[in-house]
């Protein structure tokens, strides 16, 4: 069965996990800290403000979006582009494109089992203690499953542009620096380090029209509405949903015409 | 045999540099892409400090400038760490292959062989905006520029950097022990994002933390209130050069320790 | 008069997780964990001369790495003495490593982006070695091999071989006492493997230099060592010349034939047809070896059986090969 196959490959990314104990003991420990840090800056800056609310947030909303935006980014972030440019170095990717799978498939749910791991280790907790801590101020309604579809989303659109990035390591030999641009870019334009709400207008209007917000900024807002409107949920949903199929296609076209130069030059 | 002075160890330094700028021209496309990422890093960052301080003018009785005074103090002293001490990020990958141990054969100390492999030219992009930044902020303050002042500023950013090199080494060396340890460095590098801002937003608990058990304060808050309030300096501030040292010899012992524990186990 | 390296009963022991097999398993072992501990040398004792060329033998995992690493000090045995050239190696690593060289592996300890005269520069000011001795170095290199090419060109874009030759090259430049090479010809073609014992000879010859070589390649024995050492499960098994080995097993000798026809099928046919006379067969590309222990069964008897089935093209008698009483030690001990 086909998808038995990808579900082994699951397996054994959780199997893989579990090996390294210590190094998840300092994830989470670590997490925590940075969680710590993460409150008591905003706090004084709610504090220096003046005002409860700035851009329309609130510090518990400011709080609880980073919060979750930082365990979304330990749930999504896959180093798939070090995986690809090393594999390409050292001339593995040879066997890799040899496995009876395509390669993206591959890689996607060879990573799969550390979301598995990651979703129950450190998202789940981080979500369950934010809930506690913040007393009511996440909604628990109708909108996590909104929250979860989007998730979903967030996640192959990150794995796509994921993918392309890594990609692009066969016509560069510069790991460390495509690797960093990718994600400083993702990092700022999705609003993973700071709302979206807080930004210019200029920039708010730039950023609607890249993929990148759809990453973190979408599912956290669709999360933390308090009163969803339908209409408005669809509309976050359905630009996840282009960018999904958008970035999908685009990659694996890229990958296709890239791989033309592999198989050309004999790796 | 001669004896090993720092003459010789410094000669030798020179010339392992120099041999690396080389082998780095052989690759030229890294190099440049590499260099735009770094700069990439540095706007991105800018850009993020910019987006927050337009809604908060002012944390905690610290002003904008003030901030971005620490924000490019904290830069500058990040330059030799990146610069002299970049191997340290490979140094995961050589324990895990094993390759580690073709540096404990030679006749020098295994630190210093180790660390002087690699000098990282991107690290001076750094230095370049870290030094506009406190020139800028530093004019805006309006601060007396006098011989003085200058002489303080060098040694207190020596300092800094001597605990950002500390915290990077004993992250780095943490690999001898747990297979994982990526993730223990990636923590150390976000941590020193934070280290930007004043410690007295933090609870008593987590200012003894971040001054005694992982001293990011010292990276930039204790070493510029010399500058910045002159008036009130407590006697941290003082004793920074010294804890600098302090925690650079911990952290090498640290690290020596584990390489010799290590270097047995792998094959 | 004590030798270069002197090892009186030397141990080392290491702590070894056991892991639990299944998810179930690796979830338990997130919260307790099982050690055992494995002896990876186990009272090692020998004496090594200046100048000698040792073959150091031994099964993959047999302890030869652990004991190397214990000579070059970067490992400190549990018990037991060692003095390499009157240092103790890990107590004084720095001081040690000034008089050895080692070759570890496939790994390249020079630098890889660099051509390989860059790295012998480094190298002469790491090891601090004089000019004149430098330059009568290279000289002397440049007597027995053609490196004038390999000079200046980087190390990445080196074949495996010519990386080995230089590794070997950059491991003697210091003139050390001992050096340590770790499967040197691991990989390589035949001529390659040729060339590389040859320089390693002479410049054992024209340095005197003492080498402590692991191999798992019969041909590097016969052409370089004059003294075996073989251990397994971390004990030694023994510890002499070769000629003395191969007494032990005086009684045995090959008779290798060529039949008419494929080569492999026919080796396959005799095992069975031989079954009864307990003899061990190979099979190369031109030969069947069959390998008779006379206490057994007599030669004559053996070809007699074969000429009634197959078709000899040719034949001849030898002694037991150096391959094949180590793989008889491997298997069955010294005894």
């Amino acid at each position: 069965m086909k998808l038995k196959k990808y579900l082994a490959l699951t397996r054994a990314g959780i199997l893989e996990s579990f090996q390294y104990r210590m190094a998840m003991l300092v994830m989470v420990a670590g997490n925590l800290l940075y969680l710590t840090v993460v409150y008591f800056f905003w706090k004084a800056v709610y504090a220096s403000a003046g005002t409860s609310v700035v851009n329309g947030m609130t510090f518990s909303d400011t709080l609880i979006y980073l919060v979750l935006a930082t365990a979304l980014f330990n749930f999504m972030e896959m180093y798939t582009v070090w995986e690809i440019g090393r594999n390409i170095q050292s001339g593995k990717i040879v066997l890799d494109l040899l496995k009876p799978m395509r390669f993206r498939s591959f890689l996607f749910w060879s990573y799969s089992g550390s979301f598995v791991t990651q979703f129950f280790f450190t998202f789940l907790p981080t979500f369950i203690i934010v809930c506690i801590v913040t007393n009511g101020a996440v909604p628990l309604g109708i909108n996590l499953l909104y929250f979860a579809v989007s998730v979903v989303m967030a996640v192959i659109i990150n794995y796509a542009i994921d993918f392309m990035t890594g990609t692009i390591c066969l016509y560069t030999e510069s790991i460390w620096g495509i690797n960093i641009m990718k994600q400083v870019i993702v990092l700022l334009l999705s609003g993973a380090n700071i709302p979206i709400a807080f930004f210019p207008d200029t920039m708010k209007t730039i950023v609607g029209y890249l993929p990148f917000k759809s990453i973190y900024n979408t599912p956290l807002t669709i999360l933390l509405e308090k009163n969803p409107d339908i209409t408005v949920v669809a509309e976050a949903l359905g630009i996840q949903l282009f960018w999904c199929i958008a970035l999908l296609i685009l990659s694996s076209l890229f990958w296709k015409v890239s791989l033309r130069k592999i198989t050309v030059n004999g790796g | 045999m001669k004896r090993k002075n720092l003459r010789f160890y410094f000669r030798i330094y020179r010339k392992i540099l120099a041999q690396d700028l080389k082998s780095k021209m052989s690759y030229r496309a890294d190099f440049i892409i590499s260099t735009i990422g770094m700069i990439c890093t540095n706007i991105a960052g800018f850009i993020s400090f910019w987006i927050l301080f337009r809604s908060f003018p002012e944390v905690n009785g610290w002003s904008y400038h003030e901030i971005l005074f620490l924000y490019g103090f904290s830069l500058v002293s990040l330059t030799p760490v990146q610069c002299f001490f970049d191997n340290n990020w490979s140094l995961r990958m050589y324990v895990y292959s094993g390759d580690f141990i073709k540096y404990c054969f030679r006749p020098i100390n295994l630190f210093f062989y180790y660390q002087s492999e690699v000098f990282d030219v991107k690290g001076l992009g750094q230095f370049a905006f870290g030094i506009g930044t406190i020139i800028y902020s530093w004019s805006k303050i309006g601060l007396p520029l006098t011989f003085l002042m200058v002489i303080k500023m060098i040694i207190f950013l020596i300092t800094a950097s001597l605990i950002m090199i500390a915290v990077m080494n004993a992250a780095a060396a943490t690999c001898f022990w747990i297979t994982n340890s990526f993730y223990v460095m990636d923590l150390a590098l976000k941590f020193k994002d934070y280290a930007r801002y004043p410690i007295t937003i933090f609870s008593p608990v987590f200012r003894f933390i971040f001054t005694f058990v992982m001293p990011i304060a010292f990276i930039a808050y204790y070493p510029s209130l010399v500058i910045l309030r002159p008036d009130e300096i407590p006697l941290l501030s003082w004793l920074s050069p010294l804890f600098g040292c302090l925690f650079f010899w911990l952290s090498y012992k640290f690290w020596m320790y584990g390489a010799m524990k290590y270097s047995g186990t792998g094959s | 008069m004590s030798g270069i390296i002197e090892i009186k009963n030397i141990s080392k022991e290491f702590k070894v997780l056991n892991r639990r097999e299944g998810l179930k398993g690796s979830i338990r072992d997130l919260f307790s964990r099982d050690y055992k501990i494995v002896k990876a040398v186990d009272n090692i004792s020998m004496s090594i001369p200046q100048g000698e060329i040792v073959g150091y033998l031994g099964p993959n995992g047999a302890g030869k790495s652990t004991t190397i690493k214990m000579m070059t000090g970067v490992l400190e045995p549990t018990s037991g003495e060692i003095l390499v050239n009157g240092n103790i190696p890990y107590k004084d690593r720095t001081k040690n490593a000034q008089e050895i060289g080692v070759v570890f592996g496939q790994r390249s300890q020079l630098w890889w982006a660099l051509p390989l005269i860059e790295s012998f520069r480094l190298l002469k000011d790491i090891y601090q070695i004089p000019d004149d001795n430098y330059n009568s170095m290279i000289s002397l290199y440049k007597s027995l091999v053609d490196i004038e090419d390999l000079l200046h060109k980087p190390v990445r874009q080196m074949s495996l071989g010519q990386r080995t030759l230089s590794d070997i090259l950059a491991a003697f430049l210091h003139n050390p006492k001992i050096v340590f090479l770790d499967e040197p010809t691991i990989g390589l073609d035949v001529s390659m493997k040729s060339k590389i014992r040859t320089l390693i000879h002479a410049l054992n010859k024209e340095k005197n230099t003492t080498v402590i070589l692991t191999t798992h390649d019969m041909g590097d024995v016969d052409a370089l060592c004059q003294r075996i050492v073989i251990i397994d499960k971390g004990k030694m098994l023994y510890d002499n010349d070769i000629e003395h080995l191969k007494g032990f097993f005086g009684s045995y000798r090959t008779l290798k034939v060529r039949p008419a026809g494929d080569i492999g099928k026919q080796a396959e046919e005799l095992e069975k047809e031989l079954k009864n006379l307990s003899v061990s067969i190979t099979a190369d590309d031109e030969w069947i070896s069959i390998l008779v222990n006379e206490e057994k069964s007599k030669v004559m008897e053996v070809l007699g059986t074969i000429q009634k089935t197959h078709d000899i093209r040719d034949m001849k008698l030898e002694e037991i090969s150096t391959e094949e009483v180590i793989k008889k030690i491997y298997e069955e001990g010294v005894e």
